[in-house]
């Protein structure tokens, strides 16, 4: 039985391990057990657009003085860990649930549950699919977030003047199929189609990411060196680009439009090397969300949808927030 | 004594329970919503595709092999099943296609590590980009969705208040325990991850067997893509991203060595449960998932660190 004794020991240890580090980390929740707690589900938290809106929540959440609990999957694209936390916390019966949904359909199964369980979901940032929402039964209380679809045309407009309405460009999309990419694609489209001197040689998908965006966008100035502007679905991929293209030797100006501004970005655009990005401010998002959602929790009726602004930045007003 | 024998033939198990009980036991002090019945079930529907995957990780373990492709796999089977059923065919036929992938894709790593003599790691590696790029081709990288209630409720309905997903991992489960320790296919599982040498010496067709294997994991990934698919009422090609991770440290954690020749499928079992309690009690208490990415990782360190210790003193 000597190696049962020793198994019991270890055991221990490891539970008392554990037991320290949650304790170290997290206060205790029995002493807040009525007050009002708002959940902020997000598709990651490495991301600096979704730290920004973490903060706008946090900064809220103390303001109002209610309890916020933020959590991710530990990977963006995996919708099912995000439904698994949405189940978690309904059965940790928090007062309001808000998430950035990582599947515009597949996330709905996981609001209907809320629903059932009479917890009010508020949608932030990525718009849900109204028609599964409608076959599923679910309801949400109100979105908020900006219109990508005016976005790509802010986008589109600008890169259109900047031509002077004839030139050839590429587009790095997001992952297909994610709503708030082809969001920003469908209205970028509606402005450049207009123009029958504005060729599209190249829309290809970088998935959101930077090295790809690199990759991708290197892969594209090889058969296309002529392009002369580049608009990316996120200001990641367009990061990539921006790198790729100073490494190919290339002496033509290229036009380069990203989206979400973020600080990366924006660092991109004082020095130059990107032009401008399309910016959704997300700690307004963040912090509307919990605002919004104690407003569902006293009972209060929202609109079906709250805007955040959206707009171009520049060298010119890249300093002014 | 004969408590006493059994304790010791599953010692290692037995270390995972009292691992998996006192965790619970944690969560119970820590949090209020814990122990109820509802969280209970809600775990267990949270831990089966997991788990139903780590049952085929474990058979592959056990003869010292790895699959990696678990994950691309299941995303295969789930877009093929159900670009089926949105073609109209009937539940059970979409269902059995999107399984074939599974064991299809299963077959062709079993072929290439058996009688291509491809090193488990390589043959598995490649079959997670193909399997996936395959899903990826295959969707053009679009999310199939939209599913009749009936496939629907494959995921959300429950028997005598049981969620059907877990019902179907315990019958797995049921199915597993039987074949390891009762077939010939169990004991072979074991005799080739003990010795292979050995195992092809004494007669036993080594390689049509691991073959076999390797085709019953990749089967039981087609399977998991059912419940996957039906509880978000889409397929993702995307789908299942690094699955297999969580697979084999369940299936680590469960006490089956990498090293091969031993393991046993309720250990799997407990540790997809440790993992499935971990996550769903680090939510409930509102821990960042930076942190829960990291005590999920001690976890996996510590289970293999009393494994090792265990042996070195034996």
């Amino acid at each position: 039985m000597d190696v049962l004794k020793r198994l019991m020991v270890i055991m221990t240890v490891m539970i008392l391990a554990i037991i320290g580090l949650v304790l170290s980390c997290q206060r205790s929740e029995s002493s807040k057990q009525n007050k009002v707690v708002v959940a902020l589900v997000m598709k990651t938290m490495n991301n600096p657009f979704f730290i920004d809106m973490q903060k706008g929540a946090e900064d809220a959440a103390e303001k109002l003085n209610v309890e916020l609990i933020v959590q991710a999957a530990e990977r963006e694209v995996d919708v099912e860990k995000q439904m698994q936390i949405i189940e978690n916390l309904i059965q940790r019966k928090v007062s309001a649930i808000c998430v950035t949904p990582s599947g515009s359909r597949e996330i709905v199964p996981a609001i209907v549950k809320a629903n059932r369980a009479k917890i009010p979901v508020l949608v932030v940032d990525t718009r849900v699919d109204q028609n599964t929402l409608d076959e599923l039964g679910g309801t949400i209380a109100t979105f908020i977030g900006s219109d990508n679809v005016e976005g790509g045309r802010i986008a589109g407009k600008f890169i259109v003047e900047r031509l002077q309405e004839t030139g050839k460009i590429v587009i790095l999309e997001g992952i297909p199929g994610h709503e708030t990419g082809d969001a920003r694609l469908r209205g970028f489209h509606e402005i450049i189609d207009q123009y029958p001197g504005i060729e599209l040689i190249a829309s290809q998908t970088a998935n959101w990411e930077r090295d790809q965006g690199f990759n991708v966008f290197q892969n594209i100035l090889q058969s296309h060196p002529e392009v002369e502007a580049l608009f990316a679905c996120n200001d990641m991929m367009a990061l990539g680009a921006v790198e790729a293209n100073s490494i190919s030797g290339r002496n033509k100006v290229l036009l380069v439009i990203g989206f979400d501004a973020v600080e990366d970005g924006r660092d991109a655009i004082r020095s130059g090397k990107m032009t401008g990005s399309v910016a959704q401010h997300p700690y307004v998002m963040g912090y509307e969300a919990v605002i919004r959602a104690s407003e569902v929790i006293n009972g209060q009726i929202l609109d079906e949808y709250i805007p955040v602004k959206i707009e171009m930045i520049t060298q010119e007003n890249v300093d002014n927030q | 004594m004969k408590l006493k024998a059994l304790i010791q033939h599953y010692s290692r198990q037995f270390g995972t329970l009292l691992g998996l009980v006192g965790l619970i036991l944690i969560m119970w002090i820590l949090s209020p919503h814990f122990l109820t019945i509802p969280n209970f079930l809600n775990i267990a529907q949270q831990t089966s595709i997991n788990a139903i995957i780590a049952v085929g990780l474990t058979f592959v373990i056990i003869t010292a092999g790895i699959d990696l492709s678990v994950g691309s796999i299941l995303a295969f089977s789930g877009v093929v099943l159900a670009s089926v059923l949105n073609a109209g065919a009937p539940m059970g036929l979409a269902m059995a296609t999107g399984i074939g992938v599974g064991l299809v894709c299963g077959l062709v790593n079993g072929v290439l590590i058996a009688f291509g003599k491809l090193p488990p790691f390589i043959a598995t590696l490649g079959m997670m980009s193909i399997a996936r790029g395959g899903a990826l081709l295959y969707t053009q990288g679009r999310p199939i969705s939209g599913f009749g209630l009936n496939f629907r409720t494959l995921a959300t309905g429950e028997l005598f208040h049981i969620p059907i997903p877990v019902i179907l991992m315990f019958f797995i489960y049921l199915i597993a325990h039987f074949v390891l320790t009762h077939t010939k296919l169990g004991r072979y599982t074991y005799a080739i991850g003990g010795n292979e040498e050995a195992a092809h010496l004494s007669g036993i067709n080594v390689r049509a067997y691991k073959a076999a294997i390797y085709g019953i994991c990749g089967m039981l990934s087609g399977l998991a893509s059912i419940i996957l698919t039906a509880r978000l009422n889409s397929a993702q090609p995307i789908a299942g991203f690094m699955y297999e991770l969580d697979a084999i440290a369940a299936t680590v954690i469960g006490g089956t060595s990498l090293m091969g020749g031993e393991g046993r499928i309720v250990g799997t079992l407990i540790g997809a449960l440790i993992m499935g309690v971990l996550r769903n009690g680090l939510n409930l208490l509102g821990v960042s998932s930076f942190l829960q990415q990291a005590i999920i990782g001690s976890v996996i360190i510590i289970a293999v660190l009393i494994d090792t210790t265990l042996k070195r003193k034996r």
